[in-house]
């Protein structure tokens, strides 16, 4: 009686493995909106593409401590000298990808999947200073940008050094949230360091050099004399509600927020976007396979279609306003004009190209957020 | 087996029965309360060659010494504001003389008692913005003109979250003392024609300071372990003390100079402690 009843259950269970015999393992850093786009959005479509896999997306959390608990979990079964990893497909920040390449922890794949030739941005070669080339393929970039209120500011400064006259003709009317308050506002403290003390591609590309110090003060003591004439705001949201209800024409924000919030209707329609000379930072979050990933073919298979045209501009520019991972001429096509307007009206992929700039290497960054308190703060 | 040593045993059965029951509260204290502190001294004053250093705190000082005056300043303010609503809601609940006023603030002051720090941080962001609702209201009522209205998202908006969301608690702990009080006291001094504040200053809050000085004590200590609320209002510079500290863990990762700063902020909360203990010292010998 017993093993009757016993054997549904056990044919069940076969069953369950017989048409899902594979789980192809996805961890990602990042928001809740990370895991969510991962099983909600490519899963199914993977899933329908290949009968018998599973999809599991597992997420660890935001910002760079998200990205080094992948790391830790990597370092762990390589120490371990175990064959077979767990994870299949890995979303990380730069920075730790610059360490798991270092460490040997990821596979080099991008000459394997065809959607490699369809990179061109400098972020899917290096990472922070890091040689990553090969690696790491951009799943998306998000970028930091100026939005302005075009009643109150007709012509918006094209560049930091207009912005520093704009302020002091309009004071109080230009807001950011220092560098406690989030990355828009450190962002914007790496972009002006990178436009005053002249040395843009050496804190992008190093090597690092202590010597920088000095310029680096200088660049952040003009910051001081400019944050008398600036409001500061307390967050990324921060600066858009300010810049919603009017009490201040312009911000750096997260252009992704930014359409977010517009699109759910908490940003007023009329502010518009604009990137300055000589840029802002932004960053990628990148598409990468263990070095001993138990499923590797079909993590290529996966990050094919993740990184495909189709999904790019249905997944990442559509549903979650990131700029794509893979050139925008390739996703362009498969988009219709009103998306495609939508992300590029106010900046130009040109210009995207030309101003989206990496964050500092990481020595470098330190040491620019250290100096804003020592030197700004004071 | 003499009387005596036969008692001296008893006294051990007693002391180990003792020593075991508070055993498991004692171990819990340890692990979690003691021993996290322990780590926290220590890391605060190791070098990262293993050594003694005080290189944290000279950051802590170079870096976070404003933060660390305007913590005080700002919980000094808010305390002194605390007081001051709470003695006059519950001198008002104690003396007042219109009874439905009394029931009508005995019941909404209490409300910002169960609201989070964290939530209340956000009432006050949209509440005291430029263009937010206090300036609509008082604008709109003609009070001030549009061009004068400012932010209050600085120090005072802090403040101000603070005493909303803790005069409530101190005043719970002051209305009940005065409501303990013999009502007779009150009674001969309005016969003899004490007004009420007089009544309130010279009568009433003698008998009270004990609780009022616990209560503000303990709101002291709780807003300065706050961090929603300055991260809210204000997360530059000037700030509190627990927005540096999380700064440098979240985005640094540098747990020393945190700590260091976690046992300044210790020190401040020090000063509250003694206050608290030399009170309930004081009430235990007085009774």
């Amino acid at each position: 009686m017993k093993s009757r009843m016993l054997f549904p259950v056990v044919l069940v269970a076969f069953a369950g493995t017989v048409f899902a015999q594979t789980t192809l393992n996805v961890i990602t850093a990042g928001d809740q909106n990370m895991v969510d786009y991962v099983n909600n959005y490519l899963a199914p479509k993977f899933e329908a593409a290949n009968p018998g896999v599973k999809v599991r997306a597992v997420g660890t959390g935001p910002g760079d401590a998200g990205s080094q608990k992948i790391y830790e979990k990597l370092s762990a079964q390589q120490k371990a000298n175990s064959q077979e990893w767990d994870v299949d497909v890995a979303v990380v920040h730069q920075l730790a990808s610059a360490t798991m390449v270092n460490e040997k922890l990821l596979m080099p794949y991008r000459n394997d999947v065809s959607v490699g030739k369809l990179v061109s941005r400098d972020t899917a070669k290096n990472a922070l200073g890091a040689n990553v080339d090969g690696y790491v393929l951009p799943m998306f970039h998000s970028q930091i940008v100026f939005a302005y209120n075009p009643d109150l500011v007709k012509n918006p400064p094209k560049s930091f050094q207009e912005l520093n006259d704009w302020v002091k003709k309009n004071p109080k009317q230009f807001g950011y949230n220092g560098v406690k308050g989030g990355m828009s506002g450190v962002g914007f403290v790496t972009g002006w360091v990178s436009a005053y003390s002249g040395m843009g591609d050496k804190l992008e590309k190093g090597p690092y050099d202590p010597s920088a110090a000095p310029a680096i003060d200088k660049a952040l003591s003009g910051l001081k004399e400019f944050n008398q004439y600036v409001v500061m705001t307390p967050g990324n949201a921060g600066t858009l509600d300010m810049l919603n209800r009017g009490e201040i024409a312009m911000g750096p924000v997260w252009v992704d927020m930014f359409y977010t919030w517009q699109a759910d209707g908490r940003m007023n329609p009329k502010i518009k976007l604009t990137l300055p000379s000589p840029g802002l930072p932004g960053q990628p979050m990148y598409y990468v396979i263990p070095a001993r990933a138990a499923h590797a073919a079909l993590a290529k298979k996966f990050i094919e279609l993740a990184e495909s045209p189709e999904v790019q501009a249905d997944g990442i520019i559509k549903q979650f306003n990131w700029y794509p991972g893979i050139d925008p001429q390739y996703v362009q096509p498969k988009l219709d004009q009103a998306a495609w307007n939508k992300l590029f009206t106010d900046i130009s992929p040109a210009d995207l190209s030309k101003y989206g700039r990496p964050f500092p290497l990481s020595p470098y960054f330190k040491e620019i957020t250290e100096g804003y308190e020592r030197v700004v703060l004071k | 087996m003499t009387s005596s040593a036969h008692a001296s045993a008893q006294v051990l059965r007693g002391r180990g029965a003792a020593l075991a029951l508070i055993a498991p509260a004692l171990a819990v204290v340890g692990i979690f309360f003691v021993a996290p502190l322990a780590m926290s001294v220590v890391v605060a004053f190791r070098a990262k060659d293993g050594g003694f250093t005080l290189e944290h705190f000279a950051k802590s000082f170079d870096l976070y010494g404003t933060d660390l005056l305007f913590t005080l300043a700002i919980v000094v303010v808010s305390t002194l504001l605390i007081g001051i609503v709470a003695i006059a809601i519950a001198g008002y609940l104690t003396l007042g003389e219109h009874p439905r006023t009394v029931a009508a603030l005995r019941w909404l002051y209490r409300w910002p008692l169960f609201i989070p720090f964290v939530v209340a941080g956000q009432l006050m962001r949209t509440f005291l913005a430029k263009n937010g609702m206090l300036n609509h209201v008082l604008i709109g009522s003609g009070l001030i003109e549009p061009l004068s209205a400012q932010s209050l998202l600085d120090w005072r908006g802090i403040v101000i979250a603070f005493v909303w969301k803790q005069a409530p608690f101190v005043t719970l702990l002051l209305a009940g003392a005065m409501a303990a009080l013999e009502p007779q006291h009150i009674e001969a001094a309005r016969n003899l024609g004490a007004r009420r504040l007089a009544v309130l200053i010279d009568i009433v809050l003698p008998q009270v300071r004990g609780t009022l000085l616990v209560g503000l004590v303990l709101s002291f200590v709780t807003m300065l372990s706050v961090l929603s609320v300055p991260l809210m209002i204000n997360p530059n510079s000037p700030t509190m003390v627990t927005v540096d500290v999380a700064y440098r863990i979240s985005t640094h990762a540098d747990y020393p100079v945190a700590n260091a700063l976690c046992i300044l902020s210790l020190l401040l909360a020090a000063v509250g402690a003694v206050f608290y203990l030399r009170h309930a010292a004081a009430r235990v010998e007085a009774t």
